[in-house]
């Protein structure tokens, strides 16, 4: 039987979660925003090994300014959390710092990966110089449109959680 | 009908209730939403259960989930469901069904979030640009800063060859010099002249001044000018004008030689007129009506705005490099910082007539004329005055250096250097500064207090600045203290002596 791991998506409204979704589980991207509200679950066997895969379930959710306002049914039995932000909007981590140490206040053992999007709007000296933000917590720089570093993201994700 | 049966007919149920057992295996449905088998695993219905398969297998418990969005059975629905756990390991599982209302929502939510993300994009570009904008302005200030030290002292230089023996040969080149580096850096002064006003940083001054012999100079100054070129020349000044007002003389010359000389330049016959009313007095305000005419080659309707618009140089068949096309921006956006307007009524080969209107202030009641101050020359100090420069660039030194020298009056001193300039006034006493506005990463005022640091003696000590920026917010605090003044570079040596002078007889 293959063990069913249930992933949280978590940031700002705009900044790519979904498209991150379906690049991943249906390997496309379409540039039109259509918000997301509420929650989208969709769902996508990874192999970890040559023998061993494990079932993503993967919870999109309405984007929010502030994670305090998610609802929290939604995270109920949470393995794994991706907090997206996007990386051509300030906006979206001026407050990544708190963010994050809300998760890991509230949510002890369930592992975090930070992800800046839309890593082909900005340069390489944009990352540079929010270094200081960027440096600390972010684990993967990605691209939903082009593809970039988005498979890597999940199946590392998916390894940690067994 | 009965009430019973208009109630079937019209109302539609979404609710659909399902009874599962502690594995979430379907017991009993209604199926009002979706057609669901008995014994159907719901983790096999939407990856929705099979996240929370645990929640099924808790006691006494009721979780609520609201906008879920399920595709059912080929049916995209939006949903709250909620899980309530029965007695003996069964689950009441509540699904209503809520598309139009959540699809209401997602309109709203849409909406608003684009105009978020757009007014945040836009902010971005914004700031982006005001970035290239301030980048730019820095860049053109420090540059167009750089190249004053080497036109100062060109213009000194030119001042001291020409008290020389020179041929007539040689005085013409000498004059085509100096005219050049005039010309110079009235460029530079009108590229300066646009940053400032792009940064915000052009700001007039307030300074009581005698109108009168303000507009004689210029009648003076544009009749000889007119003259050269064979034109007629008229002037009208109003009788009414007060003899002194109060506001940036500066800036108001800088409009009147912009107007006068470009009716100039681009005329070729005929004549120029200036004319200068007094619209009128209110509440310390003073109102002046100004007109420029000539008979030139005027301006096509079409280009009228044109004209004021930076770099605009509209087609003409009277070559005019000196112009850079800067002139006009620069006098409409002082006009209208003096609370004005400008306009054109023009006519191809029969003339322009530029029109203005613009506000300055009377003086205060407290104002006194000053009295007239003999020449400087006729000063006579008991003996040579001692003054210190405090100044990196050598040409600066060297400029005054030879303007000092010629006098006959002053012993200088030159201190290069931050490290130099504790130990030179510890070794002597000087009768009075002068001082660049910047010394290595030293301002005016660090420069200053390293002074006074030194020995409070030096407090009554007349400070003069040279500086080429008398608008910053530090040279305005630093000569609002006594025996502190500056002298704008670019200087004119006669200006450097006459504040020299002025200082020393104090």
């Amino acid at each position: 039987m293959i063990a069913s791991k249930k992933i949280v998506l978590l940031g700002h409204f705009g900044v790519g979660k979904t498209s991150l979704i379906r690049r991943f589980v249906q390997d496309i991207f379409s540039k039109d925003y259509k918000v997301t509200i509420g929650v989208h679950i969709s769902k996508k066997e990874v192999l970890i090994s040559e023998n061993k895969k494990v079932s993503l379930l993967l919870w999109d959710l309405e984007g929010h300014e502030d994670i305090k306002r998610t609802r929290p049914s939604y995270l109920l039995g949470t393995h794994g959390f991706i907090y997206v932000f996007d990386l051509s909007r300030p906006e979206t981590y001026k407050a990544l710092k708190t963010e994050i140490e809300h998760l890991k206040t509230h949510y002890k053992n369930v592992p975090i990966k930070v992800v800046g999007n839309k890593m082909d709007l900005v340069t390489k000296e944009h990352i540079k110089q929010n270094a200081d933000v960027f440096d600390d917590f972010v684990d993967f720089f990605t691209s939903a449109k082009l593809g970039s570093r988005v498979e890597l993201l999940f199946s590392k994700l998916a390894k940690e959680l067994l | 009908m009965t009430l019973d049966t208009y109630k079937k007919n019209y109302h539609k149920n979404k609710f659909q209730y399902l009874l599962t057992n502690h594995l979430a295996v379907i017991l009993e449905s209604d199926d009002t939403l979706f057609v669901l088998e008995q014994k159907t695993a719901l983790d096999d219905v939407h990856p929705f259960f099979e996240s929370l398969l645990s929640l099924f297998k808790t006691k006494g418990e009721t979780y609520h989930f609201s906008c879920v969005n399920l595709i059912v059975k080929g049916k995209d629905v939006i949903v709250d469901i909620s899980i309530h756990n029965q007695d003996g390991n069964k689950n009441l599982v509540v699904i209503e069904d809520l598309t139009n209302h959540y699809n209401n929502y997602q309109l709203t939510a849409q909406t608003r979030n684009d105009s978020v993300i757009n007014s945040q994009i836009l902010e971005l570009k914004n700031k982006y640009l005001l970035e290239k904008e301030d980048f730019k302005n820095t860049f053109i200030t420090n540059f167009s800063h750089q190249l004053r030290n080497p036109i100062t002292s060109i213009a000194t230089f030119c001042n001291i060859i020409s008290d020389t023996n020179l041929s007539a040969e040689q005085k013409n080149y000498l004059h085509i010099i100096s005219s050049a580096n005039t010309d110079l850096k009235n460029r530079i002064d009108d590229v300066l002249d646009i940053a400032k006003i792009n940064s915000g940083q052009l700001i007039l001054t307030k300074d009581v001044f005698s109108l009168a012999t303000f507009l004689d100079e210029i009648v003076y100054e544009y009749k000889s000018l007119a003259a050269n070129k064979n034109l007629d020349f008229s002037a009208e000044i109003d009788t009414k004008l007060p003899e002194f007002i109060e506001g940036d003389k500066f800036r108001l010359k800088q409009i009147i030689d912009n107007l006068m000389s470009n009716a100039i330049t681009f005329t070729t016959k005929g004549s120029v007129g200036f004319h200068i009313s007094l619209n009128y007095i209110r509440a310390n305000k003073i109102s002046l009506h100004i007109e420029v005419t000539d008979t030139g080659i005027g301006i096509n309707p079409s280009d009228y705005d044109l004209v004021f618009e930076r770099f605009a140089k509209i087609e003409s068949p009277i070559q005019n490099d000196e112009n850079i096309g800067l002139g006009l921006a620069i006098v409409k956006h002082l006009i209208s910082e003096m609370g004005g307007n400008i306009s054109i009524e023009s006519q191809k080969n029969i003339g322009t007539k530029i029109t203005c209107n613009l506000s300055l202030s009377t003086i205060p009641r407290t104002y006194k004329e000053p009295k007239k101050t003999a020449s400087p020359k006729t000063f006579n100090f008991a003996r040579k005055q001692n003054v210190l420069l405090i100044d990196a660039s050598e040409l600066t030194q060297l400029s005054v250096l030879k303007t000092l020298a010629l006098e006959g009056n002053f012993y200088l001193e030159i201190v290069s250097n931050i490290a130099a300039l504790s130990e030179i006034l510890l070794k002597q006493e000087f009768d009075i500064i002068l001082l660049s506005n910047k010394l290595g990463n030293h301002s005016a005022e660090e420069l200053i207090k390293k002074v006074l640091k030194t020995s409070r003696d030096y407090k009554d000590v007349p400070k003069l600045i040279l500086t080429p920026e008398i608008s910053s917010t530090e040279i305005k605090r630093l000569i609002r203290v006594p025996n502190t003044d500056y002298i704008k570079t670019p200087f004119d040596k006669n200006i450097l002596l006459e504040t020299i002078y002025e200082y020393l007889k104090k």
